[in-house]
């Protein structure tokens, strides 16, 4: 009795193990069949602006056109994943149709590679024409600025020069520089001041004990939590702890008379270079691109900046027309970002 | 007879081709980019590598930090394996199910708990005042800090191999030595040099998952080697650079594994079947304070972190809200975990017994490719999966979410194997062979034999994929298909915004994700005892 139980159980558990393998085997295909059925009409986006924000605006699209978004999001943390990786590794078989990309400079080195096409938008009137490729390889929207993040002591730090001030002196951190709207940031100086002088500053912020973060995400968890006095971030992360109601506050830097200027980067709307569904692609562009997305991104935690005059936005978001902007001409930026790698690699060693 | 030889030698064969095509290949052709420069051969990818003091510096502290995570996992781990598996400790099974948590947590995330914790104004600053605050700060930033966290995160690896070698032991041999010396001496003598192998097996996994991990290093500012692929990666889009920069550490590993391999040589016990009750070590006077050192690790190590989270996400607002907005992910990930572990289960069974029994001359250098894999930055792996799967003719895998479990296929192969192969040599080669002599095929063997007496190493190997599949972030964020990610990888992409109410609500979602399956196994364990 004893060993026919012994056996039906050894044969009930051959018959799991199988049943197991033959299930996996079954999820196999079936996800096959579901990437190889025909469906509703789609559209494939690569987004590298925080999915918090960007999802609302697919899930709307989504919804007023009755075309399915299948979205891929960027991880501020873990970059070395990035979607701009892909898009640039799938070069000879594109996935994505369209590309949001968080700023401009990026678009500009995925036109460089190929990846990008040209589309003009219909919506992309009203957008101030610097906001935009004259070859209509990208078209800016919602910007975001370079922003302190500071806590609430004191008078807080005015201008980017503080991060060399020796009243700051190891209490101040800014992401990594190899990386995402950072090192943008610091090609802009490199741009604007000439490479010398930008050098200079930077040895300036070593000597000054700037703590180096991964992310401007961790920028701000290190201000909200005390461990750091002040970092440059994007006004999105500073508009958005200050919303949850951290004892913190934005400060927009360099706005003196005869000062560098805050640097604004817009988002960008990219078209894929032969991507699979180039008609749905495009409508997903022109719907980035309207008044309509740029008052939900005003209005969202991260209080993007809406380009146009005349879009509705709540009073704590950074206006346009009322800061002074930083000059920069994001095509040299790009260039400058490519000649300085080596030098910020060197300098991140030291 | 050659029939039955060739059928054997057919399922092997498939096996390992199944490996070289979807791991190897792939990978091979990024590996063979790293020697190319302007479509010549050329070992400029190469040339700026390890040119610096600062490059060694930071090799040199990727070994420190692979070593000292390895030795403090060892030195806690085991002691802990053998109190959870071998004594009267009470609360053993709550116990052992806590300290195997923190394995389905990300690395990262636990840096993060700690960092609410420990930080300039967190949790232990508001309890204990700014300056203990700022002393737990600076330990926590840098070197003992990220050994800390990678210590908590691994543990479980050292205490479930430890358990699982100990249910092996024969314990008619402890039986007998226990005749003539008390337990210290057994455990010295019998015990631990039979369970030498898990522990060698527990450490090299530790070390090399450990001297890959850059999220816990980058986030607690410990400099790594490591970093400088990623680098090459994602800053510069440079993948040929990057993937020679991986390399120097994939090197470091397959030394690691050859002096593994010499020092098992020979060692490795022939294991029998348990057929009895384990013996158990009764604690008497010393069990209190064993209890109360036990209790307090467990609080420090597992309780603090999962109790921030709990803390964070406490409202059930926040909770329906995380799960709402994860229900898809959560869902993916449990399918492609399943999906994933199940076939890691089926190629480890075939590739276990290629390396226990040795039926190839080849069986060591699949074994090495395996662990070669293993050791590759998850990045690398992706890059070679996208570049081999995104042509015309097979875009539709790479579409889909087959490309995903391939990719945990490629990564993970190593964990099912060396699972199976434990639970392989706990089975006699003389009843195979008993079998073979009475003309059972193959198959019938594997029906028959196999299957039934190794239930237990296979469904364990099957649990241990399915954590490795679920938790896994590296391959899957590069090679998941758009709206199909996972609940790593939701966590991940939406961190750097969303409110840490809801993040670690989702990381709650992740512990219970992985934990129900955890359960379930429990209990068949429990019953196939």
């Amino acid at each position: 009795m004893e060993a026919g139980g012994h056996h039906n159980f050894l044969k009930a558990h051959m018959e799991v193990f199988f049943l197991m393998n033959r299930l996996s085997i079954s999820l196999v295909l079936f996800c096959v069949f579901i990437s190889c059925s025909p469906g509703s009409p789609e559209a494939v986006i690569y987004v590298s602006e925080d999915q918090v924000f960007s999802e609302p605006v697919l899930k709307d699209f989504e919804r007023e056109t009755g075309i399915r978004v299948r979205a891929l999001y960027d991880t501020e943390e873990a970059k070395g994943t990035g979607v701009m990786n892909r898009l640039i590794a799938e070069m000879k078989n594109p996935r994505a149709d369209v590309y949001w990309a968080n700023e401009p400079i990026r678009a500009i080195i995925l036109k460089e590679k190929g990846v990008t096409a040209q589309y003009f938008s219909p919506q992309a009137e009203g957008i101030p024409f610097c906001f935009r490729d004259r070859e209509g390889h990208w078209t800016g929207f919602s910007a975001r600025a370079r922003v302190f993040i500071a806590d609430l002591e004191g008078t807080g730090p005015t201008s980017i020069l503080d991060y060399a001030n020796v009243e700051w002196k190891g209490r101040a951190v800014m992401a990594n520089p190899l990386f995402g709207t950072t090192t943008v940031w610091v090609a802009s100086l490199f741009s604007v001041w000439g490479d010398e002088k930008a050098k200079d500053f930077l040895s300036q912020i070593r000597a000054n004990g700037v703590k180096i973060s991964s992310s401007n995400g961790e920028s701000t968890m290190l201000v909200t939590n005390g461990e750091c006095a002040f970092g440059l971030v994007d006004s999105d992360d500073a508009a958005n702890a200050v919303r949850s109601g951290k004892p913190v506050r934005m400060v927009v830097p360099d706005q003196t008379e005869g000062g560098l200027g805050c640097l604004v980067l817009p988002n960008a709307a990219v078209l894929v270079r032969n991507g699979p569904n180039r008609k749905n692609g495009e409508r997903l562009i022109d719907y980035l691109l309207s008044p309509q997305t740029e008052r939900q991104l005003a209005f969202a935690n991260c209080a993007q900046i809406p380009l146009r005059d005349g879009v509705e936005a709540p009073p704590d978001v950074v206006d346009l027309r009322a800061i002074k902007l930083m000059e920069v001409d994001y095509e040299m930026v790009a260039r400058k970002l490519g000649e300085i790698q080596p030098f910020l690699r060197a300098w991140k060693r030291n | 007879m050659e029939a039955k030889l060739n059928s054997e030698k057919l399922s092997l064969g498939i096996a390992v081709f199944f490996l070289a095509f979807l791991g190897l290949i792939p990978v091979l052709s990024v590996v063979a980019n790293s020697f190319v420069a302007d479509g010549n051969f050329s070992l400029d990818n190469y040339g700026g590598l390890l040119q610096s003091s600062r490059e060694w510096r930071l090799l040199a502290n990727s070994l420190l930090f692979a070593l000292a995570t390895t030795a403090s996992t060892c030195l806690l781990g085991v002691p802990l394996g053998i109190l959870l598996a071998r004594t009267d400790l009470p609360l053993r099974r709550a116990l052992t199910a806590l300290f195997i948590v923190p394995l389905v947590i990300p690395p990262y995330i636990l840096a993060i708990a700690w960092f609410y914790f420990l930080g300039g104004t967190g949790v232990l600053a508001r309890l204990l005042g700014e300056d203990s605050g700022r002393l737990a700060s600076r330990l926590l930033f840098g070197f003992p800090g990220a050994v800390f966290v990678m210590t908590s995160a691994y543990l479980p690896i050292v205490i479930v191999l430890t358990m699982t070698f100990l249910r092996t032991i024969n314990p008619k041999l402890e039986e007998s030595a226990r005749l003539y010396a008390g337990w210290r001496m057994v455990l010295r003598k019998i015990s631990l040099p039979m369970v030498a192998p898990g522990i060698l097996l527990a450490s090299v996994l530790v070390f090399v998952l450990t001297l890959g991990e850059f999220g816990v290093p980058m986030t607690l500012r410990f400099d790594v080697f490591s970093v400088e692929s990623f680098i090459h990666i994602s800053a510069f889009h440079d993948f040929n650079t990057g993937a020679a920069a991986a390399i120097p550490l994939v090197l470091i590993v397959l030394v690691m594994i050859c002096l593994e391999r010499k020092w098992m040589r020979g060692k490795m016990p022939s294991f029998e079947l348990t057929q009895g009750q384990m013996l158990v070590v009764h604690l008497k006077k010393t069990k209190p304070f064993i209890m109360v050192g036990t209790f307090v690790l467990a609080f420090l190590l597992v309780l603090i972190p999962l109790a921030v989270l709990v803390s964070k996400s406490f409202v059930l607002e926040t909770c329906r809200v995380a799960f709402l907005r994860s229900s898809g992910s959560i869902a993916r990930s449990l399918l492609y975990a399943f999906a994933g572990a199940s076939c890691l289960t089926m190629l480890g069974f075939f590739l276990g017994y290629l390396f226990q029994r040795k039926t190839s001359r080849f069986s060591m250098a699949v074994d090495s490719l395996a662990l070669f894999l293993f050791a590759l930055p998850g990045a690398v792996i992706g890059l070679g999966l996208m570049r081999f799967w995104n042509i015309r003719a097979t875009g539709f895998v790479y579409g889909s979410a087959v490309i995903v479990i391939i990719g945990f296929i490629a990564k993970f192969s190593a964990v099912g194997s060396r699972v199976v192969t434990i639970a392989f040599s706990q089975v006699p080669d003389s009843m195979e062979e008993a079998a073979r002599v009475a003309g059972g095929g193959w198959l019938r063997r594997i029906m028959k034999i196999w299957i039934p007496l190794m239930r237990k190493g296979l469904l364990g190997a099957w649990l241990v994929g399915f954590l490795f599949c679920l938790r896994d972030l590296d391959v899957t964020m590069m090679i998941y298909p758009p709206g199909g990610d996972t609940l790593p990888v939701h966590i991940f992409t939406i961190m750097a915004n969303s409110p840490e109410e809801v993040i670690a609500a989702m990381c709650l979602i992740m512990v219970a994700t992985a934990l129900l399956p955890l359960g379930i196994l429990g209990r068949v364990f429990r019953r196939m005892r």
